[in-house]
């Protein structure tokens, strides 16, 4: 019952769902579109692109920072979404939450398999970037003070923890390694310091 | 090494945060299907992601938009999530698997046993008749989905017939106000394909869908109880027929 009313509470939100903007509508929401492309709907997903193209670009490349190769991956993930519409699990999350994460695996795969033709000649334990050139960078592109705001609001050792793992592409266990601390820790504070995160920008998103 | 195969709970912020790989990643997903706890914390924390995701506004390339439109135009979509097809061994037996499992469905709303009931849908009125007829035809296809919000759904489907028979079990309540509706989805456009009665001991249906068309799907949704015109709910269910 539960499930049903947070399905139905997300539904009745969404206003005339028609045509996009043909009656000067307002927007479809993504996950009105998402599920138009899953039935194959090509203007529903150049409307999907043309919302989404900045975002899924500024996760990309974060993470590989190369523009050329972030501008590959970035498209990769868009036809991505077209060919996986259907797979779209509204129960799991919106639309957004679902682009975002196949765009994040995308661009650390692509780091990791870079990381791993690197290793295979240097057969070095530690990865290549120093954590403070990574937490410097993504620091300083933090341009909105809200999330700032609330990574800050997180211990060091969540905040450093989620930062090289969501930004620098890193495995848990190599986060451990870099920090000199237990994987077992590691885990730990990724997930308290996402909870956290969530409660701090879910509140600012309300203010 | 040390693992953490004594709490793998701990691993859902990592694995939110694409940061498992290997045999920490299987063992973490295996975990996952079964912890209901964990997949609501997941969908916070990916919720929290977009926020790390999406906080610097950026300019895309230009003509990304496009050239992803573009390649997608070349790329065939892939099919929802849906439980393969039963048995495909021979025309015969797909046609008796497909009218057992629907017979042992439809038996329970008839009151009637399985072994019987295609026999006395057939003496029953025209709607009871005209399943029968999808469920006699030689091309009988059956598909099983999960319905995104909770509970399957099995179709019967034949296509030289332009018809299907819907049933579900366990779907989630919804308001007396309103209704599950069927909707076949073309290129056309979304058709509404027949409201859902309300269910009785947890199984829905069956109804008959006709005028299929090739290329339809199948999809179902929330609407008020008079029905829409329009899907205006989230698709809880799409299947490819």
């Amino acid at each position: 019952m539960l499930r049903i009313l947070s399905v139905w509470t997300a539904g009745s939100q969404i206003t005339p769902r028609g045509r996009a903007s043909a009656d000067g509508a307002p927007c479809p929401d993504l996950e009105y579109l998402l599920n138009r492309v899953a039935v194959g709907d090509h203007a529903a997903f150049e409307a999907l692109c043309h919302r989404l193209d900045a975002a899924v670009f500024s996760a990309v490349s974060r993470v590989v920072r190369d523009p050329s190769q972030s501008e590959e991956v970035a498209q990769d993930v868009l036809v991505e979404v077209w060919r996986i519409a259907s797979r779209f699990d509204p129960s799991k999350g919106s639309a957004m939450a679902w682009v975002m994460t196949i765009a994040h695996r995308r661009a650390v795969d692509r780091v990791r398999s870079a990381q791993r033709s690197a290793e295979r000649e240097l057969r070095s334990a530690v990865p290549p970037v120093a954590y403070d050139q990574v937490a410097e960078t993504v620091a300083d592109r933090l341009e909105r003070a809200r999330v700032r705001h609330c990574l800050g609001s997180l211990t060091d050792l969540q905040r450093e923890a989620i930062v090289l793992a969501y930004y620098g592409g890193y495995t848990y266990r190599q986060v451990a390694e870099l920090l000199g601390v237990a994987a077992g820790t590691v885990s730990t504070r990724m997930r308290d310091g996402l909870l956290r995160l969530r409660n701090c920008l879910e509140r600012t998103d309300e203010n | 090494m040390r693992t953490n195969r004594r709490e793998p709970h701990s691993l859902v912020g990592a694995y939110a945060l694409d940061a498992i790989a290997g045999i920490d990643l299987v063992r973490f997903e295996r975990h996952l299907a079964r912890c209901r706890r964990c997949a609501a914390e997941l969908r916070e924390m990916r919720q929290a992601a977009v926020g790390l995701a999406t906080d610097r506004g950026c300019e895309p390339p230009p003509g990304l938009a496009e050239r992803a439109i573009a390649a997608a135009s070349r790329i065939r979509q892939l099919p929802p999530a849906a439980w393969p097809p039963v048995a495909r061994p021979s025309r015969a037996a797909r046609i008796a698997v497909g009218i057992a499992a629907v017979a042992v469905i439809i038996a329970g709303f008839l009151g009637v046993s399985a072994r019987t009931a295609v026999d006395q849908l057939g003496a029953q009125q025209s709607r009871a008749r005209a399943i029968a007829t999808v469920l006699a035809a030689p091309d009988t296809t059956v598909l099983n989905a999960r319905v995104s919000a909770g509970g399957r759904a099995t179709i019967v489907m034949s296509a030289s017939r332009h018809a299907l028979i819907f049933t579900a079990t366990s779907l989630p309540r919804v308001p007396p106000s309103h209704c599950y509706e069927l909707w076949l989805m073309g290129p056309g456009g979304d058709r509404p394909a027949g409201m859902l009665p309300h269910p009785r001991h947890g199984m829905t249906g069956p109804v008959l869908t006709s005028g299929l068309r090739p290329d339809d799907r199948l999809g179902l949704t929330v609407e008020p109880a008079g029905g829409s015109r329009h899907p205006s709910t989230a698709v809880l269910l799409v299947v490819v027929l």
